[in-house]
């Protein structure tokens, strides 16, 4: 195990994807100053302090050999699943769900952390699963790519957190269908997506007249049924089950091109937005920046992902690519899904913006995340 | 560390080309973020713009000042004080069913129905508008108040807020007049807001009389604050600046209304009246105006426009007396011997009579096989027109009325207002009836008979007055034939006395009579009260009046019960079926000014249980007016304070006791009764 920055590896430092997170960082930190405005407690300075930690662990990722880390995967992968059983005994329930683990003054997230194991372990499997002019994956091959995602996707739904449970199923398909599946397979996999949105239509959207002969909606329950109604007409339900939905659109609406400045939004600060400095951050940014500033943002996000894409494009073996693949996606999925659903494309799940909202587990497995891909980059041509 | 393989160092050339698809795919989940943040932020920025300001913009109303009424000297009679409202507003409620309302109820000492009541009221609101504060007691009392504010703080979402509350300082008095206020109904609301006024759910509304009729006017128009709440609708001040221009839109306060009812003649007017129900109506004989108006019993409208209780309301609306009913306008009852102005109008204009026409009377008047009694049962001898109104001999007017039958005293009535209403507006009203041969044919088994003139000519039978109509009515006869519209609201005022709209006297009609005529019935109206013998003589002396002050006059005691084979004395009578007593007159005779007309309801004889009320309202009113002519006007604005002696009542028991029940001989089918003698006037009939 080395544990020093050789000087050849410099040249390889990807400092595009350095800056494009340390820009985002910054925004969010300006960002969580307006969320975080009086009467509300100050956490933008707690912010900066996990930024610190983050970049830290940049660093310690940086000084070991990723070749080690792939030895370490299995065991990091159990250590994680062990946390997570652990979270089912002695875990801190909030909102009714068992997420946290209660250290002294620090509340961590283990699952934030299992997404981590999961790419790692996935990255794993593939590397050594590979065999050259072998044909694609075929369901039998399948195997254990799916058992590797199923047991921590299964623990983590238990918890129950949703929308965690689905970034690490997203992010672990993308990674599989990336490994390559046979055709038949992806065939089944846009067709479920095909009969989910037919249904969806069918059952909610559709004009027809009463009774409507429904698919799937009279089997739910009723308050699963106003999520998907909530999310597909937010203002029919002000009140109750549209309220974040509904509010969020009008923050980010109101914004407009230029934004209604900084400390200025009236939805951030007259708290119309509940979550306003972790889930929904975004609409803040959007509501007192406009537009020009989303785009912006967005682009920076889509800096961080071609660069990181590239970074498993150059990378020297497998592994490397597949961790790449793997933690972009991760960070792709998590922002297009809460971006999603702040505008109102997508149902709301609890899911944090990468970088940008508050919280210490967040911003620590997003670190180790880039620090992964720092670390990828920088040992490409060691051999 | 293991030396890597081949087999797993080099990422192939397949994997580099997957690598761009990804890229690709994600930059265009970038791109759809983007389209879909282009939607909001430019396409539809403005909806959500205005959605922003609605989240964060309250509007709070500033209520106007509802206008006050003042009497024709500027002595306010209903204006507003400020009381406190117990509000709870749902969202800053707490344990609001197990812990606050219980506390609120015991505060207030609810009984479990109204407790109920509030429960379902805060329960509805919670759900549709929980930052709007429900009123849960108006009014509060001042032991309530303080009950209320010692225990705040388990109170959790509970105010106390100052409200304007409407007063009504002469009590009872003029009641019907003034009317009250309560609060607005759903349909109400739709139908008015509907017609572009702007009233909320729990506003309070004019119910009766001048609150209601000048509704629109008294009540101004609500100005607005904007104010910026948060998401839990406390308001932020320090944001203020959001706000723009226009957040303050001033309110506009109501109209006042001054009457032409004088406090102090009204004062003397309930002073005077002894009758514990029944109704008093002085008009200015050359306008139409209403000087004073009595009608008892009346009810406390700071009762009905504050808290008052169902069972309260149960109450008045049991009462065999009808509080609510205004006797003025909206009763009507048997002119009795007031009547005989009409028919001998009706006689003299036939030219089938002249004043000197004499009729003798041997205490009846025979028609076909039966007897029509005078009151005087020895007869009052040969008597001329003149005569038989100062005596209200029955004898002439039966006369009368074989002679020229019911329509020409019918027609006489209509013109001079009888049978319809009068148009005054302001209170409701009752067309009375004013029978003729048409009427009965349509009406009365058997139709028209002449015994159903007979019965009418002297104001029995099926004629029936509002006393306002019997008011103007000798109003009429005093001023020449001029039928004016009563009104009782000499203008309108704005808050700094500027006249906003003035209402001038209006002639509703100009009835045709022959002077000669009229100056006959005038000598015939003073003698009744200034020559001995006339059947307000006595009260005439005794009301302390000059001599040489002339009052023209007549009394009337209108029969309630079928009389039987023996006259009961009035206190033999149980209340119901006792006499009403009439006095309708105006003074002075030779230059008419003021219209005075009592009915004192089960009160007895008119000369002696009505005159003495309308003399000393004569009496004073004149006293008024010359020691108005030399004093200075009065500081207007000056409150009421009311300083009459509790209007006389009637336990419950005497209304229904009866000494000794009145004997049943005639079958209840058979239309006229024998007459038999009492009294100073009197006669048939139901």
């Amino acid at each position: 195990m080395q544990l020093r920055i050789e000087r050849r590896m410099m040249p390889h430092v990807p400092w595009g994807l350095i800056v494009c997170v340390l820009g985002v960082c910054a925004l969010g930190i300006w960002n969580l100053a307006s969320a975080s405005r009086p009467p509300m407690a100050p956490v933008w300075t707690s912010q900066a302090l996990y930024l610190g930690v983050g970049l830290g662990a940049v660093l310690m990722v940086c000084l070991v050999d990723y070749r080690w880390i792939q030895r370490m995967a299995f065991p990091i992968y159990v250590l994680n699943i062990l946390a997570l059983l652990a979270l089912r005994l002695v875990g801190h329930t909030a909102k009714g769900a068992e997420s946290w683990f209660v250290i002294g003054p620090f509340r961590l997230q283990p699952a934030e952390f299992m997404k981590i194991g999961v790419v790692l372990m996935l990255a794993k499997v593939y590397h050594d699963d590979f065999q050259p002019n072998q044909p694609s994956y075929g369901l039998v091959r399948l195997w254990k790519p799916v058992l590797v995602v199923m047991v921590p996707f299964t623990l983590v739904l238990v918890q129950p957190d949703l929308g965690t449970a689905l970034m690490i199923f997203l992010s672990s398909g993308t990674v599989i269908l990336f490994g390559k599946v046979r055709w038949y397979l992806a065939a089944t996999i846009v067709a479920g997506v095909l009969v989910g949105g037919l249904i969806i239509w069918n059952d909610y959207v559709r004009e027809m007249p009463e009774p409507r002969t429904t698919v799937v909606r009279h089997y739910l329950k009723k308050h699963q049924s106003q999520r998907i109604s909530g999310w597909l007409d937010p203002e029919a339900d002000l009140r109750g089950s549209g309220y974040h939905a509904a509010q969020s659109k009008i923050a980010v609406g109101s914004g407009g091109l230029t934004g209604k400045g900084w400390r200025e939004g009236t939805q951030t600060g007259l708290r119309f937005l509940p979550e306003q400095h972790t889930d929904f951050i975004f609409s803040v940014w959007a509501e007192e920046h406009g537009f020009f500033s989303c785009l912006l943002l967005l682009v920076l996000y889509g800096g961080i992902f071609i660069l990181g894409l590239g970074v498993g494009f150059n990378a020297r073996d497998r592994f490397g690519a597949f961790v790449a693949v793997g933690v972009v996606a991760t960070l792709f999925w998590q922002v297009f899904e809460n971006i999603g659903m702040v505008i109102g494309l997508l149902p709301v799940t609890g899911i944090t913006l990468p970088l940008m909202s508050y919280g210490g587990s967040s911003m620590l497995s997003v670190m180790l995340c880039i620090g992964l891909l720092v670390n990828i980059s920088m040992r490409r041509h060691m051999f | 560390m293991t030396p890597p393989t081949i087999g797993n160092t080099t990422p192939g050339r397949d994997l580099k080309r997957r690598f761009l698809w990804l890229g690709l795919a994600m930059s265009l989940g970038l791109v759809a973020l983007a389209i879909q943040l282009y939607r909001l932020q430019l396409i539809r920025h403005e909806e959500y713009a205005a959605k922003s300001v609605a989240n964060f913009v309250k509007e709070v109303r500033l209520r106007a000042d509802r206008g006050v009424i003042k009497d024709a000297r500027g002595t306010i009679l209903v204006d507003s004080r400020p009381s406190f409202d117990a509000f709870v507003t749902p969202a800053f409620c707490t344990d609001c069913f197990e812990q606050v309302i219980p506390r609120l109820g015991e505060l207030l000492q609810w009984d479990p129905e109204q407790r109920k009541k509030i429960e379902d009221l805060v329960r509805a609101s919670r759900r549709n508008a929980p930052f709007q504060p429900v009123p849960v007691r108006v009014d509060l009392t001042r032991d309530e108040y303080d009950r209320l504010n010692a225990r705040r703080d388990i109170l959790d979402g509970v105010e106390v807020v100052p409200v304007p509350h409407r007063n009504y300082r002469a009590d009872t008095v003029l009641s019907h007049v003034l009317g009250y206020m309560n609060e607005i109904t759903q349909e109400e609301l739709e139908r008015l807001n509907g017609d572009g006024a702007k009233y909320a759910l729990g506003d309070y509304i004019g119910r009766r009389g001048l609150e209601r009729y000048f509704e629109s006017k008294l009540r101004g128009q609500d100005g607005v604050r904007k104010e910026v709440v948060n998401a839990r609708g406390q308001t932020i001040e320090e944001l203020n600046d959001k706000l723009g221009e226009n957040a303050v839109i001033p309110p506009t306060a109501g109209s006042n209304v001054v009457l032409s009812i004088d406090m102090r003649l009204q004062e003397e007017a309930e002073r005077a009246f002894p009758g514990v129900t029944g109704a008093v109506v002085a008009i200015d004989v050359n306008t139409g105006f209403i000087k004073a108006l009595v009608s008892r019993p009346g009810f406390d409208p700071n009762l009905l426009t504050g808290r008052v209780t169902p069972s309260q309301m149960a109450t008045l609306a049991r009462d065999p007396l009808h509080p609510m009913i205004n006797r003025v306008a909206a009763e009507h009852y048997s002119p009795g011997s007031t009547f005989k102005v009409v028919t001998q109008l009706a006689a003299f204009k036939s030219g089938a009579f002249r004043p000197e026409t004499v009729v003798h009377c041997s205490g009846g008047y025979r028609l076909g096989a039966r007897v029509w009694r005078c009151h005087k049962d020895s007869g009052h001898g040969p008597l001329d027109g003149r005569g038989a109104m100062k005596a209200s001999c029955d004898a002439w007017f039966y006369k009368v009325a074989d002679t020229i039958g019911l329509d020409p005293i019918a027609e006489m009535g209509k013109s001079l207002g009888l049978g319809r209403p009068t148009g005054i507006g302001v209170v409701a009203e009752v067309p009375g009836i004013m029978p003729s041969s048409a009427y009965h044919d349509k009406a009365s088994p058997g139709g028209y008979t002449k015994g159903m003139a007979l019965n009418s000519a002297i104001g029995q039978g099926d004629d029936n007055v509002t006393p306002l109509q019997l008011a103007l009515v000798y109003a009429a006869v005093a001023n020449g034939g001029k039928l004016y519209k009563p009104q009782m609201v000499q203008r309108l005022e704005n808050l700094d006395g500027q006249v906003m709209e003035e209402f001038k006297p209006e002639v509703v009609s100009k009835v045709d009579i022959n002077p000669a005529h009229l100056k006959a019935i005038v000598e015939g109206l003073e003698a009744v009260a200034q020559e001995p013998g006339g059947t307000a003589y006595r009260a005439k002396l005794k009301s302390g009046l000059p001599a040489d002050f002339l009052v023209a006059a007549k009394t009337g005691t209108a029969q309630v019960a079928r009389i039987g084979t023996v006259r009961l004395k009035t206190h033999q009578m149980s209340y119901f079926e006792r006499d009403h007593a009439w006095f309708a007159g105006f003074a002075p005779a030779d230059k008419p000014e003021l219209a005075v007309v009592v009915l004192n309801e089960h009160g007895g004889h008119g000369g002696v249980d009505a005159a003495p009320t309308a003399l000393a309202v004569m009496k004073k009113y004149f006293e008024l007016k010359a020691q108005d002519a030399t004093s200075p006007p009065p500081r207007a604005n000056q409150p009421y304070t009311p300083s009459l002696p509790p209007a006389p009542s009637l336990d419950e028991a005497a209304l229904t006791r009866a000494v000794v029940p009145p004997p049943r001989v005639n079958l209840p089918g058979e239309p006229i009764q024998p007459p038999s003698e009492t009294g100073d006037d009197s006669a048939t009939a139901d």
